[in-house]
């Protein structure tokens, strides 16, 4: 296997069981080439580091004018029971 | 009946009291995914303002078809598919065949000698999580995925970042498994080459 088609396949196996016979092309692949070993490596960093950026909570103001307007709908529909979102 | 016994009622029971007109149960609804839906908005939105306009749009929506919704995918995928659709109506400006050729270039390796000695692609080094909280790096991934064309960074948050599988990803965004995982393959690689200049000089200034 070549570097070429090693790395239009290498994505799909970096979470995956490596045990398919394509799979065992790759690893004996990225066994012999430290270009391809590299590349796999800076992939995975590249997830790992989106995956530990911090996320927003939803802003109180938000909450409130979401949960207004659900009511609002709610009693235009007619529907049978009305209760308040979190305490913000 | 009260706020606490919603709580603890099965999202299923939720969902079809919800389609008879329980405003409690969807409240209670609404209160479980309004997190889930917010975040995942702004990882695709990048901006708070429109990850709020998404946030209401999308539990309008549900509001409005809920009825529609027939048990036959997770109620969440259904959701997605909503929140998404949402997001991306707002971000649309391009049209995709722009976006694909934008991308083409990274069904090939980067640029390197094949193999000789020296040639050898630079490493990255590990950087701490606590680091990519602050400052430049901070900086770095959001100028980067806001660059990654909405119709990918939507398919590398729902598999990367969120961890949703490639069929259902594919089902939520109704791709074929293969378009997925070519989409998924590009954005990694487009998301790499935006990030690999400051990684690569940090790991040569690391002894």
């Amino acid at each position: 296997m070549k570097c070429d088609q090693v790395y239009l396949h290498i994505c799909d196996n970096l979470d995956e069981d490596l045990n398919s016979p394509r799979c065992r092309e790759i690893k004996a692949h990225l066994r012999e080439c430290p270009d391809c070993r590299a590349y796999l490596d800076s992939l995975k960093k590249t997830i790992t580091l989106y995956r530990a950026m911090p996320e927003p909570s939803v802003p109180a103001r938000a909450h409130r004018e979401l949960f207004k307007t659900l009511t609002t709908l709610g009693g235009r529909t007619g529907s049978k029971t009305r209760h308040a979102g979190r305490k913000t | 009946m009260n706020r606490q016994s919603y709580r603890h009622r099965p999202e299923d029971e939720l969902i079809q009291a919800a389609k008879n007109a329980d405003q409690g149960a969807f409240t209670e609804l609404v209160r479980r995914y309004e997190e889930t839906v917010y975040r995942f908005s702004y990882k695709i939105c990048r901006d708070k303002t429109k990850a709020e306009e998404t946030l209401q749009d999308t539990f309008i929506n549900v509001f409005r078809k809920l009825r529609s919704f027939d048990g036959k995918s997770k109620f969440s995928t259904w959701l997605y598919t909503i929140v998404t659709n949402n997001c991306l109506m707002k971000l649309r400006r391009r049209k995709m065949a722009d976006l694909e050729d934008s991308l083409e270039e990274f069904d090939h390796p980067p640029g390197r000698n094949d193999g000789r000695p020296g040639s050898v692609m630079a490493r990255w080094e590990e950087t701490p999580a606590d680091i990519v909280m602050a400052g430049e790096l901070r900086d770095l991934l959001d100028r980067a995925i806001t660059r990654l064309p909405e119709d990918y960074r939507v398919v590398f948050v729902m598999r990367d970042i969120e961890g949703r599988s490639t069929e259902e990803t594919a089902s939520i965004l109704d791709l074929s498994i293969e378009a997925t995982k070519s989409r998924l393959r590009r954005a990694r690689a487009f998301l790499r080459q935006q990030l690999h200049p400051h990684m690569s000089a940090h790991a040569e200034a690391t002894p």
